[in-house]
């Protein structure tokens, strides 16, 4: 048995629900046992009518305790789940949430942590994965037994396609001492991110060469043409032009996009850490000596305020034809 | 009050690895105190400052991580407890370890890095906490003390949150938390005289690593390279960009 927990918004499954429901299938091959999933928080409820196609079982985790998101509740709900279900194995989004409850889930089940991973795939009891290390400049192969807690890196895997009508169980989960230890005050909206920065198709970061807070009006414009989130370097975030939110980088967001632009920006090793894996690269600068262009695909010699201005007239014209 | 870092030692993001018989091989490698780690040390420094107390540094790794130790030391925490193990150890096993040590010296308040620049491993905070049954609050950005009890400001996946805490607890920094120090001479000459205690990981009865690294290797990067210079005629170079973007890589 293979238990996914699928992240939602309240409303719908999220894509790496769908990604996560695609590996526990390929380990369940060889594990055996079906694919159940766990829906954790409000509008659990209403996600499983949609996550229930995708499995054959969806746990969910609903009420009061479960209103905001701690990482000692999340842990203790998906070790509810795993139990119910006998799960040998433990699928979860690699988001920065899911990265700070699934160590705690991996503790309590005495089980290998796999996190982050590009790919996982079982041979006998034993589970197998590759991920990147040393600030994303090495891949490796990593193997555990079971039981196993496996995080899945967004965007690496193809999407699941639904598979017929599971059923819905709702879980109790009781709540202990230490799920009580941590109180929520206030929520911060993120302003701007219309798309989830670590989950865009598009990714458009500006450096320290867009020259002001201003003119990052120019890259939200092309992000939102391109249907894209808004990065930035830390040399942006230190300046306080944009929030630590949108940082790309070694201390920042680690993006993998089907297109990244770096525009403005020289390409340090820090900022590298953050995007060298997305599929085309394509870079402006005025410096033909900035390192950015040798790890990119496509680059501009050229000044920003008159090369991004035509870009994004280039693209409404590309759209209306 | 105490404070405790957990740090590591990691190769500088700007040294050269290499890899020999398909694991990394770190010798010649420049090594630093995790630059996410420097985060945890200035804070407990500044916790120290602020409230009195003790601020520890406490590390589990090779016995060259020592050195990474001082930095930390000379930055001006007052003394450190290496838990000496070689090669790879997984997070959940070295969380296992450092919660013996961390239950011992019995802190109030823990930092480390949100993220480890060798093993790009978020995992050490959080499995931390879990063994000593205590909160973890991840990627802070804010941090103050508040009638015996933590208010932060952390990162979620979308925005942020501000929380109070029951100590003990676990946080993980980041960037904006603070600005780390540099140590000065006479910190670097006073963190020499500073106690540094090893552990050997076999003393605490942990198992092995709960992971095996298979194999690893180095990702070179394949880009195209094709530059289009725009510095004369910026409209013609973004229409030609677009253009290959369009038809060329096909992702416009």
């Amino acid at each position: 048995m293979v238990l996914v927990v699928l992240d939602h918004d309240g409303s719908k499954l999220r894509k790496s629900a769908l990604e996560g429901v695609t590996r526990g299938r390929k380990l369940a091959e060889v594990l055996g046992g079906d694919v159940v999933g766990l829906l954790i928080g409000p509008g659990a409820d209403a996600v499983a009518e949609e996550a229930k196609d995708y499995v054959s079982k969806v746990y969910t985790v609903t009420g009061a305790d479960f209103e905001t998101y701690t990482a000692e509740k999340w842990a203790k709900a998906a070790q509810a789940a795993a139990a119910a279900a006998g799960a040998k194995a433990v699928v979860a989004p690699a988001s920065r949430t899911g990265r700070s409850w699934t160590p705690r889930l991996a503790y309590k089940l005495d089980a290998a942590l796999l996190e982050d991973t590009l790919d996982s795939w079982a041979e006998g009891d034993k589970v197998f994965a590759t991920k990147y290390s040393f600030l994303n400049r090495v891949l490796e192969k990593q193997a555990a037994g079971l039981p196993a807690v496996i995080s899945v890196k967004p965007n690496t895997t193809p999407l699941a396609e639904p598979a017929g009508a599971g059923t819905v169980e709702p879980l109790s989960v009781e709540l202990g001492e230490l799920e009580r230890k941590v109180e929520v005050l206030e929520k911060i909206v993120e302003s701007g991110g219309k798309v989830s920065l670590t989950e865009a198709d598009v990714v458009v970061t500006g450096g320290r060469g867009m020259g002001s807070a201003e003119a990052f009006g120019m890259i939200e414009e092309f992000a939102d043409l391109l249907g894209g989130a808004v990065g930035a370097t830390r040399a942006v975030i230190d300046a306080g032009w944009r929030p630590y939110s949108e940082q790309i980088g070694q201390t920042g967001k680690t993006v993998q996009p089907t297109i990244y632009f770096a525009l403005a920006l020289s390409g340090a090793v820090q900022h590298q850490a953050g995007m060298n894996k997305s599929k085309v690269v394509v870079a402006v600068n005025k410096d033909p000596d900035a390192p950015i262009f040798k790890e990119s695909d496509y680059g501009v010699v050229g000044d920003i305020h008159q090369v991004l201005p035509a870009m994004i007239e280039e693209v409404k014209k590309l759209k209306s034809a | 009050m105490k404070y405790v870092a957990i740090i590591r030692q990691v190769p500088d993001g700007e040294s050269k690895i290499k890899v020999e018989g398909g694991q990394v091989d770190l010798s010649g490698t420049t090594m630093i105190l995790d630059q996410m780690d420097e985060y945890a040390v200035e804070e407990i420094i500044r916790l120290k400052e602020q409230h009195d107390g003790e601020a520890v540094v406490v590390a589990f790794g090779p016995e060259r991580t020592e050195e990474a130790m001082r930095t930390a030391l000379a930055m001006g925490a007052d003394r450190g407890v290496l838990i000496t193990a070689a090669g790879y150890v997984d997070p959940i096993t070295q969380a296992a370890a450092l919660a013996k040590v961390l239950a011992e010296e019995a802190p109030d308040v823990v930092f480390t890095g949100g993220q480890q620049a060798d093993w790009d491993s978020q995992a050490l905070g959080a499995a931390t906490a879990e063994a000593l049954g205590w909160p973890v609050i991840t990627w802070t950005t804010a941090f103050e003390l508040e009638d015996g009890k933590a208010k932060a400001t952390h990162d979620l996946d979308e925005g942020a949150e501000v929380v109070r805490v029951e100590l003990p607890a676990v946080f993980t920094a980041q960037q904006g938390l603070n600005e780390p120090r540099y140590p000065t001479l006479p910190g670097i000459m006073k963190a020499k005289k500073k106690e540094i205690k090893k552990i050997d990981a076999a003393e605490l009865g942990v198992g092995g690593s709960k992971v095996e690294i298979v194999e690893q290797r180095i990702m070179e990067l394949e880009r195209k390279g094709k530059v289009i210079d725009g510095t004369k005629e910026p409209a013609a170079a973004a229409a030609e960009l677009v253009k290959l973007l369009h038809e060329e890589a096909k992702v416009l």
